[in-house]
């Protein structure tokens, strides 16, 4: 017992003086950082996880990159053009991209990428388009070349081909007897691309090629091989039903109808990128409606480039050190799972000076106070952010000892805390107004020890208080105005949403009296492992027991509450919103479109729909916005959700690290941090 | 010995089974999938990542498959992490292995030292202070008594790292940390198992024929009294083994049972019923090899065999 008392006693207390953990630096020219946990996976096709991102942005190179405020900058595109409709950007490529097996990293490489998040095969998460499928022949009222898609799911595979003789799969063009895997005669393989289609590889020899995938084993393989070769096509005589898909074909007017074709009519197309102009250096997005927010979802994780040789030997272990081929600053040479990923510096990316350190390891802890212990006593430099365990907090923010710690830092994320009410189980209007009037947000950080930035609004930003004057100017408002503000170009272009519905116990009270049908108790669901989960519950319990309301609150299991509430079955439900671009319209509002799977509180207000809709043909970005500001007062007022706080990103770093950039989308170029070898305590 | 070791073999055979089918059928009994996220996702691609890995195909199909899996010895492929599990288990059991065996060391010594020394001194203050040891030390969970450890010898004092393995000494706050909750057990029925076999007649009669106390206990009353401890080491060997995933977790160690929890919140089926046919077979074997065991410490058993 007394041990227990000397170890409880040792670990009650606090260190003293400015910085949280120890100061002695590591080598100088190394950066450890404590990540978030394991990476999923690294192949930018597939990975999802927050742990991966930056990794991934930091082996691989896309068209844009992250700049340390978080806003997309030239890569691998050093230029780039837009259609006056806002529906087509042109990039171009820079000529000395290299990866690291020698080769040019091309727009190829970037389509390549592409497809392969588009294809089944690949199961990728970051998917987001139905398979489409190209007419080969013209059939009335189609005509060949148009995209159709399925009206029914078939288990029939469409792409699935044989061949009389053993097929040599190979890099594209190479000769036979350098294959790297034989597929055996008539054995089945799917076709994935053909060269001199839509964003692929033009044939090197003048003859069509086929790219195809044998699933020879748990990892099957991919390769070249001859489109002469694959003469047998085992489903093409599967009847199935087609209809055009009308976002796809513009200057098609008119409504097609649903049309009985055979397996053999269709031909599965990468419907990803356009067709003109398209070659090794030039690469042309094209979309339905006007999208200003394409340039900057060229940044993402999933559209950066991909090897295709590599790829394709090993289709899932091509990201361990082994075989990676990366065209990114750094360059992975050791990953022991579960445990730490050691990266050094590129020897072919185009500006080396920018990968400030010559090696970095990544800790793989996905244990906050283990994340914390780490970086105390000195085993990492910095940690990834939101690693910090909420006991700390209070610690770290100073309320023990009076002031905070150097070494600790607290910075709004764009990400908004809410809770969701399901609108078809509480479709009175009266009572989700009234319920989000009774919520004074103002108290929620003093006990969450976090820095939140408590809000009624839904897009989440900056405070206009703490904006300088060019974004001032941008956003139109003055230091004084109330709120938070989304900056998506500084300087130049602003969002401020609309005042949500704020603290007012006498109008709560009056909304409620005009409520009918209240079903009592309700029922509230939190994601249970997290106390602030359950701090916030108790705290909106209370509130809303207030105006009269009798609120359970319950703990679930983190992904049956995901798939309840994605089902629908719940009344209340804490959840929040991470966005990844500056853009209220792609990352937030679209939550709330009727018949979404994201829009958990199942929403529909046919105003809404159509502000949104409107916004969505706009040019004018300042106009777009002014629409989006409407649609997203209506649905504020109409309470699907209530906005509690916008999220922090709270994080640890050593004095000693210089140009650690934090940005509200949590996106550091962590290959430009290195370590300051002149500073001393 | 042969036939008895081969009917329990054959008999094994029938838990694994077992095993396997209510680890797969309370799995997929469970809320949710895999594929649940709070990130956006259309149904579409919901459906294709289901579709890619199987799981949109009957419970039935699925059952078989997983079934056909095993009878071939395979346990199949990670669906969250692309790999396979058996090399999973390669790569991380080792690691829970030698923490496990660890810790169990910690508990053994330390424990039958005390179990023995409280019997040799019952009704003693020695006695009564062992035993309240032993009393705090089941009470004490890891998870308290890590984060403790953690911070008075790895933050306050420098002494031991605070998180990861790297070097030996990595070691040893994570095996006393899981080794504390067996030392109370083990010490507890190692004093039961020799104050029963203190009072045998054999006992009495080595007293009779002179023998010195300490050798009447530490070579003629251990053998026997250790008997329980033996048997509590079999289940004890795969709960620490197994079930250090609590340590591995506080201290960040990558080994097999971190795997196995994070799986469970990922729905990873494969890995889950992969590990769960893994543990039990490691369990029968134990409990095999306790088995064994007994018979070689006891003549008694050997002969009935």
């Amino acid at each position: 017992m007394r041990i227990l008392v000397v170890l409880a006693v040792a670990a009650c207390s606090v260190p003293d003086g400015d910085y949280f953990g120890r100061t002695d630096r590591g080598e100088p020219d190394h950066f450890r950082w404590c990540n978030q946990g394991e990476p999923d996976r690294l192949d930018p096709a597939v990975a999802s996880s927050t742990a991966s991102t930056p990794l991934v942005h930091a082996l691989f190179v896309g068209l844009t990159a992250y700049a340390p405020d978080g806003h997309s900058v030239a890569s691998l595109a050093t230029s780039w053009e837009t259609s006056d409709d806002l529906r087509s950007m042109t990039f171009h490529l820079r000529h000395d991209a290299r990866w690291t097996s020698g080769r040019g990293v091309t727009a190829y490489d970037i389509a390549y990428t592409a497809i392969r998040v588009a294809n089944p095969l690949t199961g990728s998460p970051n998917s987001d388009s139905k398979q489409g499928y190209e007419r080969r022949r013209d059939v009335a009222p189609y005509r060949a070349g148009e995209i159709v898609e399925l009206t029914a799911p078939t288990e029939v595979d469409l792409a699935a081909r044989t061949a009389t003789r053993p097929l040599a799969l190979r890099d594209l063009g190479a000769a036979e007897p350098v294959a790297y895997a034989t597929v055996p005669a008539g054995a089945e393989v799917t076709l994935v691309m053909t060269t001199g289609e839509r964003a692929t590889l033009p044939s090197p020899d003048g003859r069509p090629w086929a790219y195809v995938q044998w699933a020879r084993d748990e990892e099957g393989v991919l390769g070249w091989v001859p489109l002469a070769e694959l003469d047998g096509e085992p489903h093409a005589g599967a009847v199935l039903h087609v209809r055009r898909v009308d976002a796809k074909n513009r200057g098609v007017d008119g409504v097609r109808p649903e049309l009985e074709v055979h397996g053999g009519d269709l031909l599965y197309t990468p419907d990803v990128l356009g067709r003109d102009r398209f070659d090794p250096y030039t690469i042309v997005f094209e979309c339905a409606d006007p999208t200003p927010f394409m340039f900057a979802m060229t940044t993402n994780r999933s559209l950066r480039a991909t090897p295709i040789e590599t790829v394709s030997r090993w289709p899932v272990r091509w990201t361990r050190p082994e075989h990676i081929v990366t065209s990114g600053p750094l360059h992975l040479v050791e990953w022991h799972e579960r445990d730490r990923l050691e990266l050094v510096r590129s020897p072919t990316y185009w500006a080396p000076a920018e990968a400030k350190s010559a090696r970095m390891t990544v800790y793989s802890m996905d244990d906050q106070a283990a994340n914390s212990n780490y970086y105390f006593t000195g085993g990492c430099d910095a940690t990834a952010s939101n690693q910090v365990p909420s006991t700390y907090l209070p610690v770290l923010d100073g309320e023990q000892r009076g002031r905070p710690y150097k070494d600790y830092d607290v910075s709004p994320y764009l990400g908004i805390y809410f809770v969701w009410l399901q609108t078809e189980k509480l479709p009175d209007r009266h009572l989700r107004r009234a319920m989000a009037l009774a919520i004074d947000r103002a108290p929620i950080p003093a006990f969450t020890h976090g820095g939140e930035l408590p809000t009624a609004q839904l897009t989440p930003g900056t405070p206009i208080a703490r904006l300088d004057a060019a974004d001032l100017a941008a956003c139109g408002v003055t230091h004084d105005t109330p709120g938070m503000a989304l900056v998506m170009a500084p300087g130049e272009l602003c969002y401020v949403p609309p005042p949500g519905l704020d603290f007012d116990l006498a109008r709560a009270r009056a909304e409620l009296a005009l409520a009918k049908d209240v079903p009592r108790p309700l029922h509230y669901m939190y994601n249970a492992g997290a106390e602030a989960h359950k701090q916030i519950a108790e705290y909106l319990q209370a509130a809303w027991a207030r105006i009269g309301l009798d609120v359970v609150i319950e703990a679930h299991e983190w992904n049956s509450m995901l798939a309840d509430t994605r089902a629908g079955k719940f009344e209340l439900a804490r959840l929040g919103q991470i966005g990844s671009v500056a853009d209220t319209e792609s990352e937030f509002l679209s939550l709330f479109r009727c018949g979404t799977p994201d829009n958990r509180g199942r929403y529909c207000n046919p105003a809404f729909e159509r502000l949104m809709i409107e916004a969505r043909t706009m040019r004018d970005r300042v106009a777009r916005n002014a629409r989006l500001r409407e649609a997203e007062a209506v649905m504020i007022e109409d309470v699907p959700v209530i906005p509690i706080y916008v999220y922090t990103q709270k994080r640890l770093t050593k004095p000693y690290v210089r140009d650690f950039a934090i940005n509200a989308i949590d996106q550091p170029p962590l290959w430009r941090v290195w370590i300051d070898p002149s500073w001393h305590p | 010995m042969i036939r008895f070791v081969l009917g329990r073999l054959a008999g094994s055979l029938v838990v694994i089974f077992l095993v396997a089918t209510a680890s797969f059928l309370l799995l997929h009994a469970a809320p949710g999938g895999p594929f649940d996220t709070d990130e956006r996702r259309s149904l579409e691609v919901q459906h294709a990542m289901e579709e890619h890995y199987g799981l949109r195909d009957s419970l039935g199909t699925q059952y078989l498959r997983e079934l056909g899996h095993l009878a071939r010895g395979e346990l199949g492929v990670s669906i969250k992490h692309d790999t396979s599990v058996g090399q999973l288990i390669a790569q991380h059991f080792p690691v829970s292995a030698a923490l496990g065996v660890l810790g169990l060391a910690t508990a053994v010594i330390l424990g039958v030292l005390m179990g023995v020394i409280a019997a040799w001194r019952r009704n003693t203050w020695v006695d009564y202070v062992l035993m309240t040891l032993a009393l705090i030390g089941i009470s004490v969970p890891s998870f308290v008594l890590g984060p403790l450890l953690i911070a008075a010898v790895s933050i306050k004092l420098g002494l031991l790292p605070a998180a990861r393995i790297d070097g030996a000494a990595s070691y040893l706050l994570p095996a006393l940390t899981l080794g504390m909750i067996y030392i109370g057990t083990i010490a507890r029925l190692a004093r039961g198992g020799m104050l029963e076999t203190l009072g045998q007649d054999f006992i009495r009669t080595a007293r009779a024929k002179g023998l010195p106390e300490r050798t009447v206990v530490w070579k003629h009353a251990l053998r026997l009294g250790i008997l329980p401890v033996v048997t509590y080491l079999g289940p004890a060997t795969a709960a620490m083994i197994s079930g250090s995933f609590v340590v591995e977790k506080i201290f960040q160690i990558p080994g097999l049972g971190t795997y196995f929890v994070n799986s469970i919140a990922e729905r990873d089926y494969p890995v889950l019923t992969g590990v769960f046919v893994f543990y039990a077979v490691l369990l029968v074997l134990l409990n095999l090899l306790v088995d064994l065991a007994y018979g070689l410490l006891d003549p008694r058993i050997r002969r009935a065999r």
